[in-house]
């Protein structure tokens, strides 16, 4: 590892940093304008992120080029850990807490977008520290689209995952931009279009524009913070309909978002297989969890759809947002929850999970694989989209499937070991680790994180941390190797 | 294991697929081609016949218990008579004239579909006993018993073993005994005339392990199988009488431990039990979850095969370190010294070898042994072994392809080989071996879905399906983890979803799912 690599880290960190200093200011709007008498501490966390993010960018701004693949996957590990560190400053000082474990837990859950909180009760933290919280799952989900966008490639992920596919996916047609600049610029605009109208439309639909900019900004990024402690449950029908929308949309990839926003209908065809797939699970198990409302739990054929609906959408976009306490549905509407949480959403959104892609590869292989002991001789690939996937890409696939199997087992078991109950751990692994974010029983619903011991919780901000980095860049710094010369 | 070609035609390095180095095998672009042979239909004949046979054999294996019945004269022995007689009228009705005059020739649709019909004739025809001599009243709960016993589950629906008849004790060791080295091997050694479909057969229900066979000759080598499996009952069984435990108890006890069945003979387990019968299950427990074929070589004194057995260093090596992790735990919350070791070593013996005995724990259950006992479970034993669950050597090769992607994550253009046992794994074997734990991964969360309708909550039905499907049955497992193991008061969907889900583990799911699939029916 060369002192230039290491310099040229520190930079990229200096730069995200500033970016976070920036952010942080603006929650001094609320601050003022509700005049809850957090503008200060606001202001000074602010002005040190940016000193800090300053400092370290002027310091090494000549350093732009990372040469040795290791520092880039230290560099992603390292970002969202500096991110959070930062992240947590807002919540100290404010008074909203004052243990650094439970401000790492929640800054790491708003970073990575997952949306489990320590705060049993919401309502009563300051303006500035909830728009804060909603900032950062903003950030931060739409930091894992770029990270996958723009810094995979660099990686060189691409060669061995399945972001050749997914990262460039829109590239392949031979036609579009291959640059990543673009492709960055364009998410980029997509995602903020989705922000404004969303926005928009809740307001528009007669909601607050604080709750509308908060809630807009942890759904589309399928985060789940809410500045409410009931999360969604007590807006309105229709404004339940348009934040699943957002959920929704914020599951779907972000250059097939922008490829439909531009309508350009012919170069879809290339991604048609995931969408569908998509839209196909979210379907079946949307008829699933209303139907088991409605005959099982008792609710009204719209109750049962708009619940179903909301909450079905939410857990497999992994977002979060809980708009009744489902943990008390039906076991089976629960466990169907919980599965669409590790399905997630398509690769190359801001959803977490194991992404619909991976599982529809495992799929299709399954069945390959039965075909070919039936008839050896016959040849039958995995395609995808017409396309044939290489058995390199497939087994990739089944390695992280792998990983991210023994890391929700090795998850529970540890949960348990720091004395949370069997369901419980199964809960709060899988909600953590997929970015879901609420678990089962206390931590579930509408109820928060606050009843786990700190080594728990920190355990959970590592699940956190694991999950959104997709387990390979972090385990890989465990290597031996990594960091022999 | 030189087989030289001439006189083995069916030599083949392993029993899946063909590897490197197999016969020239033709490149279609896509299965509209027709190829060269081409099955028109099953030979359902065939299928009939084999399944006859195993009835009949399924009968003869009833003339034990019966006769155990006779002696004793518990009641059972009409029950017996009865069923014994009715499946002898039904298997020679297969066997000698719907069968009569069939072409042994079999291809992978013939042998899949012997595997799947052998699985679920032979279950049914093992329930018969139990609903004729009044033990289990609903045909769901002798299914299950008959279905446990053949997958070498141990589940057990019999709420108290000891108030039996013992001659339906006996016939419940007995069905864990015969599906313990598996049905098929059982019909491939009755079939020497078999030969050329038998390596067919014999991959069907031992998918996935790529083992060097004992013998070029699978009949051959099969019944070398045989040999060793019941040269250990016969030690196990001398030994257990020679303890001092009754005949009846040391046969049914010996017959479920070597198979790692799993069926006890009272309510509590193996707490009435002395501490010497207890060392020795522990040993054979322990054997019982090793290869077969390596047993074999134990036993003819080839020392060096254990040596430079991967697998075998691997599973002694987990087995000491899960026990010793145990005992420390047990110790750290207070137990004796002697109690926690001999508890962890019996505990841990039963859990990897997936047979699944319990008895007394000490007093204070640290949470750390719970822990280690899922994953465990979920391990399973060596592969070729008569345990279940994943198995060692597939998860051997599961964590060196990993490593090796880890590698490449840092030095991209290094190629690696998947090595075990210093020969090269075959790239397309490896992902047989991935989308295999990806259909058992699925199995159990499906399982585990089905059971939640029932009334389980989701950490119990995780356990209720992974020691189900891991073929592991009365686990110590379930009960650590704060459910009620009482498999009795299960509805029947519950029942039938853990059927399914141990039939699955034992048929190593391919030979269940390829029967299902649409593929396999199309006609071509």
């Amino acid at each position: 590892m060369k002192r230039t690599d290491i310099k040229a880290v520190l930079r990229f960190l200096g730069i995200m940093l500033m970016s976070e200093g920036g952010l942080m200011s603006l929650c001094l709007v609320p601050a003022w304008h509700f005049a809850d008498g957090t503008a200060g501490s606001t202001a000074v966390c602010s002005a040190f992120t940016l000193a800090v993010g300053c400092l370290l960018w002027y310091r090494h701004q000549r350093y732009t080029q990372i040469d040795d693949r290791r520092m880039s996957y230290l560099l992603v590990v390292l970002l969202w850990l500096v991110l959070s560190l930062f992240a947590t400053l807002p919540f100290l000082t404010t008074g909203a807490t004052w243990s650094f474990t439970e401000a790492w837990f929640e800054a790491m859950s708003g970073v990575t977008s997952t949306g489990a909180t320590v705060f049993p009760d919401v309502a009563a933290l300051p303006s500035s520290v909830l728009l804060w919280r909603s900032m950062t799952q903003w950030f931060g989900g739409f930091g894992i689209v770029l990270l996958v966008l723009a810094l995979t490639p660099r990686l060189g992920i691409n060669k061995y995952s399945l972001y050749t596919a997914e990262a460039s996916g829109a590239d392949n047609t031979g036609k579009t931009a291959v640059r990543t600049v673009v492709t960055v610029r364009r998410t980029l605009a997509v995602y903020l279009v989705l922000t404004l109208a969303f926005i928009v439309a809740l307001w528009a639909s007669g909601m607050q524009l604080w709750d509308a900019v908060n809630l807009t900004f942890t759904n589309i990024s399928s985060g789940g913070f809410s500045v409410n402690s009931d999360s969604i449950a007590s807006i309105t029908p229709l404004q339940q309909y348009i934040l699943a929308t957002a959920m929704l949309l914020s599951g779907v990839n972000f250059t097939l978002l922008y490829l439909i926003f531009t309508l350009r209908w012919k170069q879809i065809g290339h991604k048609l297989d995931q969408l569908r797939f998509y839209l196909l699970l979210c379907l079946l198990a949307v008829a699933f969890v209303v139907a088991t409302l409605h005959w099982h739990s008792g609710y009204s054929w719209s109750d049962a759809l708009r619940l179903g609906t909301v909450q079905t959408v939410s857990a497999l976009t992994t977002t979060g947002s809980v708009v009744a306490d489902c943990t008390q549905w039906w076991t089976p509407a629960v466990f169907v929850l919980l599965i669409l949480s590790v399905c997630g959403g398509m690769a190359g959104s801001t959803s977490g999970g194991m992404k619909v892609m991976r599982v529809l590869i495992l799929l299709r292989n399954a069945r390959s694989i039965m075909r070919n002991r039936l008839h050896p001789r016959v040849v039958n690939p995995v395609r995808l989209n017409g396309r044939p996937v290489s058995s390199h890409i497939i087994n990739n696939v089944m390695v992280i499937f792998m990983v991210y199997g023994f890391t929700l087992m090795l998850g529970v078991m540890v949960l348990m070991l720091c004395g949370v109950n069997a369901t419980e751990s199964i809960g709060a692994a899988v909600g953590c680790l997929t970015g879901y974010g609420p678990g089962l029983g206390a931590s579930g619903g509408f109820g928060s994180y606050a009843a786990f011991s700190p080594a728990a919780m920190w355990f959970c901000s590592l699940l956190m941390l694991l999950g959104r980095l997709e387990c390979m860049t972090v385990i890989v710094l465990f290597l031996p190797r990594f960091w022999r010369k | 294991m030189k087989g030289n070609k001439e006189d083995t035609p069916v030599v083949q390095e392993e029993s899946v697929g063909k590897g490197a180095g197999s016969s020239y095998r033709p490149v279609t672009p896509c299965h509209s081609l027709s190829l060269p042979v081409t099955p028109k239909t099953i030979n359902f004949r065939l299928v009939a016949r084999l399944s006859g046979m195993l009835l009949l054999v399924m009968a003869m294996a009833m003339a034990l218990p019966l006769a155990v019945s006779l002696h004793r004269g518990d009641g059972a022995q009409y029950g017996l008579l009865l069923s014994g007689l009715v499946l002898t009228a039904i298997g020679l009705l297969l066997r000698n004239i719907v069968g009569r005059n069939v072409s042994y020739e079999l291809r992978e649709r013939e042998s899949f579909w012997i595997t799947s019909v052998a699985w679920l004739v032979v279950p049914l025809a093992g329930a018969l006993p139990y609903l004729f001599t009044g033990v289990l009243g609903t045909f769901t709960d002798a299914a299950f018993e008959a279905m446990s016993g053949f997958t070498t589950t141990g589940s057990s629906v019999v709420e108290r073993p000891e108030e039996i008849p013992a001659g339906m004790l006996v016939w419940r060791a007995i069905t864990q005994w015969i599906g313990g080295l598996g049905l098929i091997l059982f019909i491939v050694a009755m079939l020497k005339r078999l030969n050329k479909g038998s390596l067919q057969l014999y991959s069907a229900e031992f998918s996935g392990t790529q083992q060097r066979k004992l013998h070029p000759h699978i009949a051959k080598s099969v019944s070398r199988m045989w040999r060793i499996y019941s040269l250990i009952t016969l030690i196990l069984l001398a030994l257990l009488v020679l303890a001092g435990n009754g005949v009846l108890d040391s046969f049914c006890l010996a017959l479920s431990t070597v198979s790692t069945g799993g069926f006890m003979t009272a309510q509590y387990g193996l707490s009435g039990y002395s501490e010497l019968t207890l060392s020795i299950l522990t040993v054979f427990m322990f054997l019982s979850g090793v290869n077969v074929a390596l047993l074999y070589n134990l036993f003819t004194f080839r020392w060096r095969q254990l040596r430079i057995n991967h697998e075998f260093v691997l599973y002694a090596g987990i087995f000491l370190f899960a026990s010793a992790s145990c005992a420390v735990a047990f110790l750290a919350v207070g137990n004796g010294v002697g109690e926690s070791v001999r508890y962890s070593l019996f505990h841990i013996a039963s859990t990897i070898s997936t047979c699944g005995f319990y008895t007394d724990a000490p007093a204070v259950w640290p949470f750390w042994v719970s822990a280690v006992t899922f994953m465990l479970v979920l391990v399973g034993a060596s592969a070729g072994s008569t345990g279940g669950g994943l198995k060692l050597r597939r998860l051997m090769t599961l964590f060196i392809y990993l490593r090796n992607y880890l590698t490449r994550m840092v030095h991209p253009n290094v190629v690696f080989a998947v090595k075990i046992d210093h020969r090269v794994v075959p790239g397309d074997y490896v992902n047989k071996i991935f989308g295999f734990a990806f259909l058992y991964i699925c199995f159990i969360i499906g399982g585990a879905f089905l059971l939640t309708f029932s009334g389980q909550s989701i950490s119990e039905a995780f356990c209720y399906a992974a020691a189900n499907i891991s073929n592991l049955g009365p686990s110590p497992l379930i009960n650590s983890m704060g459910a009620n193991l009482d498999y009795a008061l299960l509805p029947p969907l519950a029942k039938w979803t853990l059927m399914t889900l141990m039939l699955a583990g034992r048929l190593e799911i391919f030979a269940l799912l390829a029967i299902v699939s649409p593929s396999y029916w199309r006609r071509r």
